[in-house]
This record gives structure tokens, sequence and C-alpha cells, in this order.
């Protein structure tokens, strides 16, 4: 243990002694691996917002339409399609929207003809929305059972839309073709199906009454047990047809997503691969430096030999110097590369990851390791791993060193 | 003669090269016993310098063996001759060989390295090596600071700080002026205490005639072994001669 201690000793003073080049040589880990927690950690930031949305949106959410049989045209559900669909023992809630084609939706007189050209969608939801899509209002409040039950002519809209008509505060009456609805809400973005940031939602009962088009949903949405997803998407079209000749298409919401998530990885690779590659170059420059040291110490070499000292020893201490400035270069850097991601993350307005569940080079990180800077441990560790493999040529020759020939004797 | 001298070389050559062979030390049986001042002398290519690499057991013979207490050193391993040289030889050089990034006290603790030692007693040692050899209040100086006579100074004292029973010095006031060529042979004088042998490599007369015994070479072999009386008019030192028995 002392012997230990005696080498680090020796080693940190071989090194202090020459501090310019020892901070020289720690630049190419430095670099390397600052490159490396930068690459990775930045394109998680950036796609940080994507992923928290996720988490507070779930995966668990399954989208159910009504399919067309050929040559149907728009095709719907049995009214009870919601009864129907909670019967699942793994579904939490669900909540049925149709969509009601055809009306020309005008927030004033002056842009008919625009809104003629491009006519808004009109949905009908009921009172569940809010709850099984996990989605917030911006202002006011969300259609009620008063609304649906006297068929009210009231209308929510997405924040798309408010923010197109200047509808964000105060009561507003939007024209679906020429009845004034009286706009009570407005629902925030909602990113999982972005149907609904242009659209007027209104209840069901005013929609048929209204507009005749009957009382059948087209689409369900379903929230199902977290563990369950899957099954619950694949029980759906059973539950909801019941013996008749209902098709159901089923999507999963969040897997779109989370396709998109993943798709920054490939690039994320290859820089992180550029880190690595000035990393491998930074420990060719430690073991050139080393081995020039060593020539330059062949005297001092000779003198430890002379002293006592083994050959094991004298390689030891080249060897330990070269990890200490891995070590000390591979800090550093995962230092430098933290402080570049957070610092970009700051003004980008990312949401900072500090350690991502990596997925790098096919090291899949068990998820308990999710909370410790995972991505500082790895930067690390590369350039541990790069110095021991630089100061293995240099310490070597050091040790093969013979002090007969180094100390000039006679 | 004990029959288990300090150093024994019995038949010692040491041959360099493959196809042309150099015989740098031939046939050469030689005892060292502790207590005795040894100067070694001869012309360059005398074979001086082998004889330094043998008995610093940093070299080992080609034929014949050299045996330190009686055990032969061929057989041990690297690591075995290391640790025995760094208890047995202490080493004095022509050119000081200090560590120059380490201070004084620092060069004489690195002969202490690796010995199980807290570096309170290191500290300690090195600082009483120092003392001996008066270079005490200049501990903290490091190499460029030091005059040559100081550097050699220092350098004797991380050769005794370890209490070898063998100093192995190579031409030591080589690269002094006179003066401190004095002061350095006054020190080898004093350490010339009976509990030591000391063994001096040199072509200078005047450090040969410091010594009790003389051993002169020529062609890879000894060609005189003399005891000096001459020792004594220099000094009373030269009266330790029985001690080695």
């Amino acid at each position: 243990m002392r012997s230990v201690r005696d080498l680090v000793g020796v080693a940190v003073a071989g090194l202090t002694a020459r501090w310019s080049r020892t901070l020289l040589i720690m630049l190419g880990p430095v670099i390397g691996v600052s490159a490396i927690v930068a690459a990775v950690g930045l394109t998680e930031s950036a796609k940080g917002d994507l992923q928290e949305t996720l988490a507070a949106l779930g995966d668990n959410l399954i989208r159910g339409e009504a399919a067309a049989s050929f040559g149907a045209d728009a095709p719907t559900f049995t009214e009870d399609v919601v009864e129907r669909v909670n019967r699942l023992a793994t579904v939490e809630g669900s909540t049925a929207t149709r969509s009601v084609s055809g009306i020309i939706t005008t927030p004033y007189e002056a842009a008919r003809s625009y809104y003629t050209a491009f006519p808004t969608p009109v949905l009908t939801a009921d009172e569940h929305f809010l709850d099984v899509m996990q989605v917030e209002l911006v202002s006011g409040r969300w259609l009620n059972s008063f609304d649906q039950d006297t068929a009210a002519r009231t209308a929510v809209v997405g924040i798309g839309l408010a923010d197109e008509f200047g509808f964000r505060e105060g009561n507003r009456t939007i024209k679906l073709n020429d009845l004034d609805y009286g706009v009570v809400g407005v629902v925030e973005r909602y990113p999982l199906d972005p149907v609904f940031d242009n659209a007027v939602i209104i209840p069901a009962s005013t929609a048929d009454a209204d507009f005749d088009v009957g009382l059948e949903p087209d689409t369900v949405y379903v929230r199902s047990d977290q563990a369950f997803t899957l099954e619950t998407e694949a029980a759906l079209p059973v539950a909801i047809n019941l013996g008749g000749d209902i098709e159901t298409s089923t999507t999963v919401l969040s897997d779109a997503l989370e396709a998109e998530a993943a798709a920054d990885s490939t690039l994320q690779i290859i820089v992180a691969a550029m880190g690595l590659l000035a990393l491998i170059v930074g420990g060719v420059g430690i073991a050139n430096v080393m081995s020039i040291s060593v020539i330059q110490r062949s005297a001092e070499i000779g003198i430890r030999r002379a002293l006592g000292h083994g050959r094991s020893l004298i390689a030891w201490q080249f060897l330990i110097e070269s990890v200490a400035v891995g070590l000390l270069g591979g800090l550093t850097g995962a230092l430098v590369g933290m402080g570049i991601v957070v610092y970009a993350s700051r003004i980008a307005g990312w949401v900072f990851v500090l350690s991502p569940e990596l997925d790098l080079f096919g090291i899949q990180l068990p998820s308990h390791y999710v909370g410790v800077p995972t991505l500082y441990l790895i930067g690390v560790g590369a350039a541990l791993l790069t110095s021991v493999f630089a100061g293995l040529y240099p310490s070597v020759k050091a040790a093969q060193l013979e002090p007969l020939e180094t100390l000039r004797l006679g | 003669m004990s029959d288990t001298p300090l150093l024994r070389l019995d038949e010692v050559s040491r041959i360099y090269g493959e196809e042309v062979k150099v015989h740098a030390l031939d046939g050469v049986s030689l005892d060292i016993e502790v207590g005795e001042f040894v100067s070694i002398v001869g012309p360059s290519g005398s074979g001086k310098s082998t004889m330094l690499g043998l008995l610093g057991l940093l070299d080992l013979p080609s034929l014949g063996t050299l045996s330190v207490d009686g055990t032969s050193v061929a057989d041990l391993s690297d690591h075995d001759r290391s640790t025995l040289r760094g208890e047995v030889v202490g080493f004095i050089f022509q050119q000081f060989h200090l560590i120059p990034h380490l201070d004084a006290r620092r060069n004489v603790e690195t002969a202490l390295l690796y010995r199980q030692m807290s570096p309170r007693e290191r500290k300690h040692r090195a600082m009483g090596a120092l003392e001996v050899v008066g270079l005490a209040p200049r501990h903290e100086h490091r190499p460029v600071q030091m005059s040559g006579g100081e550097q050699q100074r220092c350098a004797i004292a991380r050769a005794i700080v370890t209490e070898p029973k063998l100093l192995l010095a190579d031409e030591p006031t080589g690269a002094l002026d006179s003066t401190n060529a004095a002061n350095v042979m006054e020190i080898f004088r004093d350490l010339n205490d009976g509990s030591r042998a000391i063994a001096i490599v040199t072509h200078d007369p005047a450090v040969a005639a410091s010594a009790d015994r003389r051993i002169s070479m020529k062609d890879g072999k000894i060609v005189a072994d003399d005891q000096l009386s001459g020792g004594a008019a220099v000094s009373g030192f030269g009266g330790t001669l029985g001690d080695a028995s």
C-alpha cells in the first residue's frame, strides 16, 4: 500500500516538474472527452423537450378510428362506444370524438371567403376529454354535461385557432354555418394528436341538433393501464365490434413521437465517434510525449535503478504518470463538455439532459443508472482506458533501459 | 579474509559482443570486506567501469560467480537483485546524477522509496544524512541551485541514507575543483569508520592514495593489489585496516 503511495508521489512529482508539458498533453483527452460529452449531451438535450413531453403525456393512449369497409363513406362507431371500451379491464378511461364535415367556420364576417376555401375542422367531444387526454385548458372551461344535455351552442377552440383568431381571453362568438356559438374555452396544444390544435370542438348533441349528423362518434381515445397498452390495443377492435361489423384501426399515439426522438441518434453517434477519434489522437500524443520523456529522463531512470528500484517499479511510475494525465484530462474534459451542454441548453431553451438513458455504441445502460451522470463516467472511463494504452509502450521502454548505459560510468 | 566476504568475485569474466568477443573483464578474483577502503585504478579500457557495474550489481558476470554475503547474484530475479542492490550498495557518480526536479531532501529520500517507510521517518532519515555531509541547511535547494561540491555531497547523502555495506564511487571528484574534491575526500575518510566498505574507481593518484588498498587493473585483469600504508600518512583514518576481521 505504501509502495502505491510512493509511486503516486513519484509520478506526481514528475508531472508537476513539467507543468506546461503536462498541461499540453492533457489537452488531447480534454478535447476528446469534452467533444464526446458535449455531442451526446447536446443531442440529448435538444430532444429533451420531446422526451419530457412523452413522459408527461404517457405512452398508454390509444386512438381507435372507425375504419371504412370498402366503399362506405364516413364510417362511425355505435353511440355507446365509450361504454363498450370501458368494459375492458385494462382500460382506465376513454373519450369519443367525431369530425363534422361540411361546416363553414367564420370567426368574423370579413374572413368568410377565406374560411370557405380553407374550412376549419369541427369536432365533437364528450365531457371526459380532458381527463382521458390529460391536456390542460389555456383559459375558460371545457364542454360540460349541461352543454351536452341541452345541446347548447358552446365551443372550445384549439390554441392554434385561438391565436389565429385572437381568442385567448374573453368571450367571443364564432359562426358555424351562420349559427353563433359561444367560445367558452381554449385548449392547450396537444402534441400527441395535433388535430385539436386548430379545431373547433362542440358538444355531440349540439352537432346533431344543428347539423343532423347523428350521435355516433368516429374516433375513440383510450387511456390504458400502463403495463397493458399493447394488450389493450389488440383487444380494442373486438370490444368495440361486439360481434357486429365495425372495423377499427388502432394507433398508440406516443409511437410517432418516440420514433422522432430516436431519429437523432445517428448524428449523435457520428459526433461522439469524432470525439472518440480526438481522444485516440490525444492518446497517441500522450504515448509520443511519454516516449520522449523516457529518453530525456534516462539518467533519472538509471539512478532509480541504481538505488534499487526494480524494472516493474520504473514501468509503474511512467504508467501512473500517463494514467494521471488521462484521468485529469478526462475529468476536465467531462466538466468542459457538461459546461457546453448546460450553456447551450440555456441559450436554446432546451431541457438540459445530464444523464440520458444512453444507448451509445451498443452499450445499453440499466435504467437504475439514470440519475447518476453516466455520460460523465463514460467520458472519463474512455480517457482512462486511452491513457493506459498510451502509457504501456513508454513504460515498457523505460523498464527496459539498462542503468549501465544511461549512467555513463567510468 | 573471512569465509563469506561482503563481495566476492570468483574467476569473473565479462564478455561483450557476439561474434567479436571483447573480454572487458578476464577471470578476475577479488574479495572486498566490510571496513575496507579500496581504490580501483587503471587506464581507460582497463575494465574499471565493468568492475564498477559488477560490484554495484548493475551487471552480471558472463563467466564465474559474483556473490554478496555468500549468495550468488546470478540466480536472483531482477526484482530481488534490485532490492539487494538497494540494501547493499550506495552509488556516487562523477556527474552526481541527482534528479533535477527534486530538492536535496527529496533526492535523498528517493533512495528510501518503496521500503514501507512512513514519510515522516523518510524525511527524518534524509535530514540525518544531509546533516552528515553538512548540507542540512540547504535541503530545500534543487540541484541547479547548488554548486558541484554541494551536489556531490547531496549525492553522498543519498548513497549513505540507506546505510549500505558498500559505498561505490565512480570518479567522485572528477567533476570538482580541488577544494571541493578535498572536501569530498574528507567526507569519504570520515565515512571509513569500519561499518562499511568503500570502493572508489578513479584514475586520480591522489584519490587512490587516500585509500587503504589499491587495486590496479589493465586489460581486464588485476595487475596489482596493494595494501597502502600511505593512507595513514594523510590522516589517522588509515588505522582501520584490521577492523575487517
